[in-house]
């Protein structure tokens, strides 16, 4: 995400057959830390999806996920780990407040409920995140490209760059 | 002048000469008409310059988080800005202690804008009587009616008295219904996601970047504000789309549950830009979720600086 990016409008939206969401993801690096769980989302960077590594899903500023919605994403998830067993005992219950408040607001002026997921998880839960992705790719790609809220010139993505 | 404002000015008086306070913070009369200037009163004489009207559209809250740390403050409070000064007190801005709250029950404060739609541009001066207001006009004079003048955060307000003040001037008032109070923010959610986002990102483009609304707003006291950061540069600082809908969903979002619902943001906004329907939703998501309403409590934290494991479980999806 460069920061420094003039706005602009958005690239020409793509047609629905060839449309492949674009995805963000914060990870909380405490969450998937097997050598396992870091290639399944090495795998995912190839299927349009930007991964975020973050400390803490408490690292999570609302500005992230503002900045990533005005980039363009198509839908954004957020990993962090379930109540109670956060690496840094309650860094996880802060930003659950925070976050959830800054959906609604989101949701408020025009954004579509299902373009932000938030995975909370245990770090055992192998394969879930994954899940959640798929889950996500497909709602998005039933709602089509982001449209509201889409203000610079899109996110550079693995894909695209190549 | 009415007893209200020479209760206060006796009590300002009273204040400043057994030197309980060393300044008042009150309304001044301004030098334009329609206009009242906040003023901070240090001489027992200068009481007398004192004024309460409906014209008094600043809240005088904001002046307290930069005022001197060991300056005992007597402030004129109306019911929004009592709640804006108990929650700078919980947020360690001030000590209690050293405030004295003089507290008025307020019947709202008008639109300074609706005055003029209402008497028309060459209005000189206006009266306020009971339920009417009478507007002087080179073509004669004009009653209007009262409510037709009020601002929309004063006409759908919850809490007209103060609440934890040292001493009360005048009687206290009936609230309006909660749930009138709602309509705005209900009606507003009960659009389509169409609408909803057609008028944020129509109001968001007017934005001049001016920061009057976080100049007027009582909890906006940080010393150094997100948009004024260099590094990292949290948002665009440039008048563009991206920048100006940063800037409204970022402050409302910095406001929630501590926004006092006063309407001193839209009331300085050269560019009249509608902002309470942001912070109306975040506050109404703070009640339904923590049941947290802001100045209600005097100890309760603000609903961010706390959080509990048993709290609503919105993790999922």
């Amino acid at each position: 995400m460069n920061h420094l990016q003039p706005s602009g409008t958005p690239a020409g939206s793509p047609t629905k057959r060839s449309f492949k969401p674009r995805i963000v993801l914060f990870q909380c690096r405490f969450n998937h830390y097997s050598t396992a769980d870091l290639q399944q989302i090495e795998n995912l960077t190839t299927a349009h999806v930007k991964c975020i590594q973050v400390p803490c899903a408490g690292r999570i500023s609302p500005l992230f996920i503002l900045n990533a919605v005005q980039g363009g994403a198509d839908g954004i998830a957020v990993s962090g780990c379930r109540p109670g067993v956060c690496h840094f005992k309650q860094g996880n219950l802060g930003s659950r407040r925070q976050l959830a408040a800054f959906r609604d607001l989101l949701i408020h002026v025009g954004m579509a409920p299902e373009r932000l997921r938030f995975v909370w998880m245990d770090p055992a839960d192998r394969g879930r995140l994954v899940a959640e992705i798929d889950a996500l790719r497909a709602a998005v790609q039933n709602l089509g490209p982001a449209r509201h809220l889409v203000t610079r010139a899109t996110l550079p993505f693995a894909m695209e760059v190549n | 002048m009415n007893e209200t404002v020479i209760a206060l000015q006796k009590e300002a008086a009273r204040l400043l000469r057994e030197k309980i306070v060393d300044v008042v913070i009150g309304f001044a009369e301004g030098s334009v008409p329609l206009r009242a200037r906040p003023v901070a009163i240090r001489r027992p004489e200068d009481a007398n310059e004192l004024v309460l009207n409906s014209l008094c559209g600043n809240n005088l809250a904001t002046y307290l988080a930069h005022r001197p740390a060991k300056e005992r403050i007597g402030i004129v409070c109306r019911g929004c800005e009592s709640r804006a000064v108990r929650a700078l007190v919980i947020e360690k801005q001030r000590v209690r202690d050293q405030l004295y709250v003089i507290g008025v029950p307020c019947r709202g404060v008008f639109d300074p804008e609706k005055i003029l739609s209402e008497a028309g541009e060459d209005l000189l001066w206006i009266r306020e009587a009971d339920q009417r207001v009478i507007a002087g006009t080179p073509a004669g004079d004009i009653p209007i009616e009262r409510r037709k003048l009020l601002h929309d955060a004063c006409r759908r307000c919850r809490f007209p008295n103060p609440v934890g003040a040292d001493r009360v001037i005048g009687e206290p008032l009936a609230p309006c219904d909660p749930n009138e109070a709602q309509d705005p923010v209900d009606a507003f959610a009960a659009q389509d996601a169409e609408t909803r986002h057609a008028f944020f990102k129509a109001e968001s483009a007017r934005c001049i970047r001016c920061y009057a609304c976080r100049e007027a707003c009582p909890m906006c006291y940080c010393s150094q504000c997100f948009v004024d950061h260099t590094t990292p540069r949290w948002t665009e600082t440039a008048i563009s789309a991206a920048g100006t809908q940063a800037w409204h969903l970022i402050r409302a979002f910095h406001q929630t549950g501590r926004c006092v619902s006063c309407g001193a943001c839209e009331r300085a906004c050269p560019m009249h830009i509608r902002m309470t329907y942001l912070t109306d939703q975040l506050n109404r998501h703070v009640a339904n979720t923590y049941g947290f309403v802001v100045g209600e409590d005097e100890q309760q934290p603000p609903p961010f600086a706390t959080f509990s494991l048993d709290d609503a479980n919105r993790f999922e999806g």
